[in-house]
């Protein structure tokens, strides 16, 4: 049989998950190795660095048989992947944020809201829930010059430290979810690959939990 | 080819939707070919072959399956303002069917089918808005016998399609919601592990779990989900602890099943899977899907929908099966690659010999030789035969209209 395809999300939570798939021994990863490579082999395993919002695709599709993601990225994802394991890093929050000096940051909605951000699905269905009524406005990129240049009354965003929101003078008005990354799978692989996706759920969760309770010690 | 800039916004290619396929000669033919292998293996079990139409009422649908699944359909009106959509999977005109027109039996009901089925995907997805389904469906058989015979039946149509290295995960629709039953759990937490099941969140599952206080056994089953597969042997590892008398039905049936599947000599490719995710609304008993390794989908699933036949009028048990043949295509082809079809051999003829030439094309089509004649006369043989461009036979005057000498020559050419 041969080895698992495995995507691995470019971008912030790259090197963490590079340094949880070394320290479960699952792999021997050199995270720098793939600004050359996009595809690297590791014994039997290949794995592929792809950006974010495609590692649930190519783990739907079956063009890889795992992958690791963060939660957002699956809120926003239709894609029909198992999550097998919460790997514990990449914390961050996604939060309906608006300018300290709005009737918003004083707790009064107004009749209908303009959100920017980067994460529609999530907005609708987090709006939804609320019975408010909301103009979704998606954007790609710095959500936070919308509400400085009168586009949106506030914005839903991710924050991990909170830092870009202060420094957009924006405040956080409620908590929408809290995100970690995750360790997907493909339906199909679950059952054919059952053992060698498991070996590695099992590794990771291990690992994961271990730094979990370093971290409250 | 012309530059984005010189097309109109918004233009589809050539005015084919997102979604959709063009199937041209030789992956045409070969999917047909595996649909009608399927069709054949299930009417050498005594499958009678029936047809349903491409369009239901929405209520038709809604009252099988529920409204949930109803924005996955493509809907429209019809000119009388009565709403209708496009089938998104067929058991249910076959449910229809057999309430309304063959409720009289007599039972047990073999009926098979073949045909498209439309789902409204979203745009860029990869995904296939229409797509061939080939199913079955046993209907008036309440015994596990009958399960049986679906599932060995499905493995044995992939197999004769061609279809390599499958596997059947066998589970029960009723382990699940009954082990979430005995364990205690009150309605939200049920339902809240159902969901998170549903979507195929273990991390939810988990945390649902958690903030309950589910008993030992239970908890230990519903935390090692995934890992719930393997033979018979599991089923005794599972029994142990469990005390609800749901889940323990369920475990003594799929015991009984796996004793039948091993009847029909097929337990080599059948895992037992408690941890199967499949619609608990719909599903009432033993359920199945099909994988291979050269596929990241299910090639074919189905299991047992007591429930579904006494929505339209006739409380009959059935189980039944479906598979997906764009899917079955996709898994040969990844292993084996595209195979070109054989070319129809040519026959072209001299400008006096046209009626020699028919009567040779006559006589290959009779011996089921595919060949097409040349419309006009061309070259200086007589009667010529091509095959796949190269090769060709020279036939003397003697030998016009000899199929045998025409087949001889092109078999001497070949070797």
């Amino acid at each position: 049989m041969t080895g698992l395809r495995i995507a691995l999300p470019g971008g912030t939570l790259f090197e963490s998950a590079c340094n949880l798939l070394n320290a479960a021994g699952v792999a021997r990863l050199d995270p720098a190795r793939f600004d050359r490579e996009l595809s690297i082999r590791d014994g039997d395993d290949v794995y592929v660095k792809v950006r974010p919002t495609d590692v649930p695709v190519y783990v739907e599709m079956g063009g890889c048989e795992c992958g690791i993601v963060g939660k957002d990225v699956l809120w926003e994802s239709s894609r029909e992947c198992y999550e097998l394991a919460d790997l514990g890093f990449g914390r961050c929050r996604l939060v309906l944020a608006a300018p300290r000096d709005s009737p918003l940051a004083r707790g009064v909605w107004p009749q209908a809201l303009r959100v920017a951000t980067k994460y529609p699905i999530s907005a609708r269905r987090f709006f939804a829930a609320r019975s408010l009524n909301v103009v979704v406005i998606r954007l790609h990129g710095s959500v936070e010059l919308a509400p400085l240049t009168g586009l949106a009354d506030c914005v839903l965003d991710i924050t991990a430290t909170g830092r870009t929101l202060a420094a957009n003078n924006l405040v956080e008005i409620a908590e929408a979810g809290t995100s970690t990354a995750r360790l997907i799978a493909n339906h199909a692989a679950l059952k054919t690959r059952n053992e060698s996706v498991g070996a590695i759920a099992v590794a990771l969760r291990r690992v994961a939990a271990e730094r979990l309770t370093a971290g409250a010690a | 080819m012309t530059g984005l800039d010189a097309l109109p916004p918004g233009a589809s290619v050539r005015g084919r939707a997102d979604g959709f396929a063009d199937y041209l000669v030789g992956p045409a033919g070969r999917r047909r070919e595996l649909t009608d292998r399927f069709i054949e293996t299930f009417e050498a079990w005594g499958y009678g072959f029936m047809v349903t139409p491409l369009i239901e009422p929405l209520d038709t649908i809604a009252a099988g399956v529920g409204g949930a699944r109803q924005s996955a359909l493509f809907r429209f009106m019809d000119s009388d303002g009565a709403l209708l959509a496009l089938v998104g999977e067929r058991t249910v005109s076959v449910a229809r069917v057999v309430a309304t027109q063959l409720h009289a039996g007599p039972f047990p009901l073999r009926l098979c089918y073949a045909g498209s089925v439309l789902r409204n995907q979203a745009l860029n997805a990869g995904r296939r808005r229409e797509s061939l389904q080939a199913g079955c469906e046993l209907v008036g058989a309440g015994g596990l016998a009958a399960d049986a015979e679906c599932i060995a039946l499905a493995a044995a149509a992939l197999e004769r399609g061609g279809v390599e290295h499958i596997q059947v995960d066998v589970g029960h629709a009723d382990f699940i919601p009954g082990l979430l039953d005995s364990a205690g759990l009150d309605a939200n937490a049920r339902e809240e592990v159902l969901a998170a099941l549903a979507r195929r969140d273990l991390v939810a599952v988990e945390s649902a779990l958690e903030g309950t206080d589910a008993a030992d056994a239970e908890r230990r089953l519903l935390l090692a989900f995934p890992t719930l597969r393997g033979g018979r042997e599991i089923l005794d590892t599972a029994a142990g602890g469990l005390r609800g008398a749901r889940p323990q039905r369920a475990l003594q049936e799929l015991a009984q099943l796996w004793d039948l599947l091993d009847a029909h000599d097929i337990t080599d490719r059948v895992h037992l899977d408690l941890g199967a995710v499949r619609d608990w609304d719909y599903y009432t008993g033993p359920t199945f899907e099909v994988f291979s390794v050269d596929s990241g989908f299910a090639l074919g699933s189905g299991g047992r929908y007591d429930a579904l036949l006494s929505r339209f009028g006739a409380a009959l048990p059935a189980t039944g099966f479906v598979l997906h043949v764009d899917r079955c295509h996709d898994s040969i082809v990844r292993r084996a690659g595209a195979v070109a079809a054989p070319a129809p051999l040519q026959v072209s003829w001299a400008s006096d010999a046209h009626a020699a030439a028919l009567e040779l094309a006559r006589g290959l089509r009779h011996r089921g030789v595919a060949c097409s004649c040349d419309l006009a006369a061309g070259g200086d043989g007589d009667v010529r035969v091509t095959a796949s461009g190269a090769r060709w036979s020279h036939l003397g005057r003697d030998q016009q209209g000899s199929v045998d000498a025409a087949l001889a020559a092109l078999v001497a050419q070949a070797s």
